[in-house]
């Protein structure tokens, strides 16, 4: 019993460190989203209307839509190609692993910056893909759609957020004992069936989990598609940008923000009871295999 | 081996390192006023300032730098005020900080250099509240089309961002609401008078032009230097910018143009602002800075190495004729065909356009 009180009494400051650094400055933007503003004053009336506006713009709608639309697609696009990449490290490399879990890690020591503009060296109307297509003869002229455009947004989000959908799924295979699916086996189960009885439920923690990391880092990305989207790179987080700075409207920036932020969370629980009625959820929290 | 720490160790570390911290203030209060100055990197070049430094031995000078206008504000707005000295504001959002009662006047009696300003800025309303002055004007200089003259066959005006597609996908406009319109207006021929203060039938047509002209454009740009590579590599061949991509290019061999359109040309212009609390020996330090860098030892270095103009005439005889004509001091009536950037009244629902425009 003392033990715990001691973990107690050592969690405090963590605990209110995190309220302090955290959460506050989340509720002032939650109170700032219930204000309006008026040249540079903000006037403390509390009031509907940024959210009304939200619920009323379609620009701001549209946006909202398109940032968990792409969070989604480039978790799925990342899914797939993670998928079979984490599997082979796990199962099938021994002596190389450690070097090829660096080599996925490398191009996040880059920085977000230079790996963009190595797309944007790759992709250009005069870049290394245009042209080796066209001395292939594949082209006569430059593809211009390789660049500035969604399509180049969404290469770009799928390559750099890859890294962290394999470290989940690597996770998951790791735990993954191969005697069950020997056993699978053993009962009679194909191997399309061991895979989708045993495997998939068994790794879905994991894919869960990348899957929600890249979701969420792509909701808020605004660089990329601003740098390598061209004239349609809007987000909803640069239109939050906006808010803030040029337009000084802080309380219609807080309500944007806050009403992603309760999106976000919707995701997350939903997310929360799946992984908690799988097998390994309940394994992780209930500590019996 | 292991490493221990105990309580004396601990404390005399602690103390050390208090007295270290204590000592360097005192050090710093004793040798001089320091001068915190919130500013963009180009402005604060430690050769433009080293007369000043040498002249004024009991002041030092700490920068800040600023990535954006807004930036600056949002700082000052959130309680930043306190930390800093002497601020940069644009011309057109003085008007910002002054409502926010974040700014004292210019003292024109410690600032005898202010007497040397073109009369533009002079006879300006922007800036000015109640016949005082609380951003001064520092610098300024015009946002021009920049263009590839060996991809492009004639010199481009606004239409080029309109109509027609012969450089279609080959445009860029820079991500930015005030000057995205400012341009729309001068497009659509709408006088000056009214840009500003533009009612909702006309902000319909300036939408229509922009939905039009986003068809065209490659890309909206955000920084400079973003927007100098992409000239560089060929992805654009015209754009609205600023004056530096012109000149670095054609620096590095390529064949630039520059053009003014006959329609308009967006001029701006940067000021020196003095936050409300500053007082006492330090507002003296910041006042004789203000007033260094409006006369002729910083404008001389400005209009080469910026190349930018100051806002005084402090320097115009120090300086080359071919230098002159760079930073638009040569023929000072060019200045009238100009239209300085302003605060519009509905500027949320400019921003608000903008991002229609964008999203659509």
């Amino acid at each position: 019993m003392k033990r715990i009180t001691i973990g107690n009494a050592l969690s405090v400051p963590v605990f209110a460190a995190v309220a302090a650094l955290c959460i506050a400055p989340l509720a002032i933007l939650f109170a700032y989203s219930f204000f309006s503003v008026s040249f540079v004053a903000i006037i403390k009336d509390p009031t509907f209307k940024n959210y009304a506006r939200i619920a009323g713009s379609s620009t701001y709608r549209w946006l909202i839509f398109k940032a968990f639309l792409s969070g989604a697609g480039i978790a799925a696009i990342t899914a797939i190609i993670g998928y079979p990449v984490a599997w082979f490290i796990a199962k099938r490399v021994t002596i190389y692993k450690s070097a090829l879990l660096t080599l996925l890690l490398v191009p996040l020591y880059t920085g977000d910056l230079v790996r963009i503009f190595a797309w944007r060296v790759l992709l250009g109307a005069e870049g290394v893909l245009n042209s080796l297509l066209m001395w292939i003869g594949l082209v006569d002229k430059p593809i211009d759609a390789l660049l500035f455009s969604p399509l180049a947004t969404h290469i770009v989000l799928a390559y750099n957020y890859l890294p962290f959908m394999v470290i989940g799924l690597w996770l998951a295979f790791e735990a993954l004992d191969d005697r069950l699916l020997e056993a699978a086996q053993d009962l009679g189960a194909g191997s399309r069936s061991a895979f989708v009885r045993v495997t998939l439920p068994l790794t879905m923690p994991g894919l869960i989990a990348g899957a929600l990391m890249v979701f969420v880092m792509v909701v808020g990305d605004y660089l990329t598609p601003q740098l390598v989207g061209g004239a349609s790179g809007i987000t909803i987080i640069s239109a939050i940008n906006d808010l803030f700075g040029t337009a000084f409207d802080w309380p219609l920036g807080s309500a944007i923000a806050w009403t992603m932020l309760a999106i976000l969370a919707l995701f997350f629980a939903l997310a929360a009871i799946v992984i908690s009625r799988s097998t390994l959820g309940k394994a992780m929290a209930g500590g019996e295999a | 081996m292991a490493f221990h720490i105990n309580r004396r160790d601990l404390l005399k570390t602690v103390a050390a390192g208090a007295a270290l911290g204590a000592l360097s203030p005192i050090n710093r209060a004793m040798a001089a006023t320091e001068v915190s100055w919130m500013t963009w990197e180009n402005l604060a070049k430690p050769e433009y300032l080293q007369a000043f430094l040498d002249a004024n031995a009991g002041i030092d000078i700490a920068k800040t730098f600023i990535g954006t206008d807004d930036e600056q504000f949002a700082k000052l707005r959130a309680g930043g005020a306190d930390s800093v000295d002497l601020i940069t504001p644009g011309l057109d959002k003085v008007e910002y900080y002054v409502e926010s009662d974040l700014l004292q006047p210019i003292d024109f009696d410690k600032v005898t250099n202010g007497k040397l300003l073109y009369d533009a800025f002079k006879s300006s309303p922007l800036g000015k509240k109640d016949g005082k002055t609380y951003g001064i004007p520092f610098y300024w200089g015009i946002n021009p089309v920049v263009y590839r003259a060996d991809l492009m066959d004639e010199e481009p005006d606004w239409s080029v961002f309109f109509e027609g597609d012969k450089y279609k996908g080959k445009l860029a406009m820079r991500d930015y609401a005030l000057e995205g319109i400012m341009i729309a207006a001068m497009y659509l021929g709408i006088p000056r008078e009214e840009m500003f203060v533009m009612d909702d039938k006309q902000l319909a047509e300036i939408k229509k032009a922009l939905m039009a002209q986003k068809k065209l454009l490659r890309t909206y740009w955000n920084s400079i230097s973003d927007l100098t590579n992409l000239f560089a590599s060929g992805e654009v061949v015209c754009a609205f910018s600023w004056v530096p991509p012109y000149y670095d290019l054609k620096a590095r061999g390529l064949d630039m143009g520059m053009a003014k359109p006959k329609q308009g040309v967006i001029g701006w212009c940067d000021t020196l602002a003095v936050p409300a609390g500053v007082e006492g020996e330090k507002l003296d330090a910041v006042f004789k800075l203000v007033n260094y860098l409006l006369g002729p030892d910083y404008g001389k270095e400005l209009a080469v190495g910026g190349p930018y103009a100051q806002s005084t005439s402090s320097a115009r005889d120090l300086i080359s004729d071919e230098q002159k004509d760079k930073i638009f001091i040569s023929d000072l009536s060019i200045m009238d065909s100009f239209v300085w950037k302003q605060n519009p009244p509905r500027y949320n629902e400019w921003v608000a356009l903008w991002n229609e425009v964008k999203a659509s």
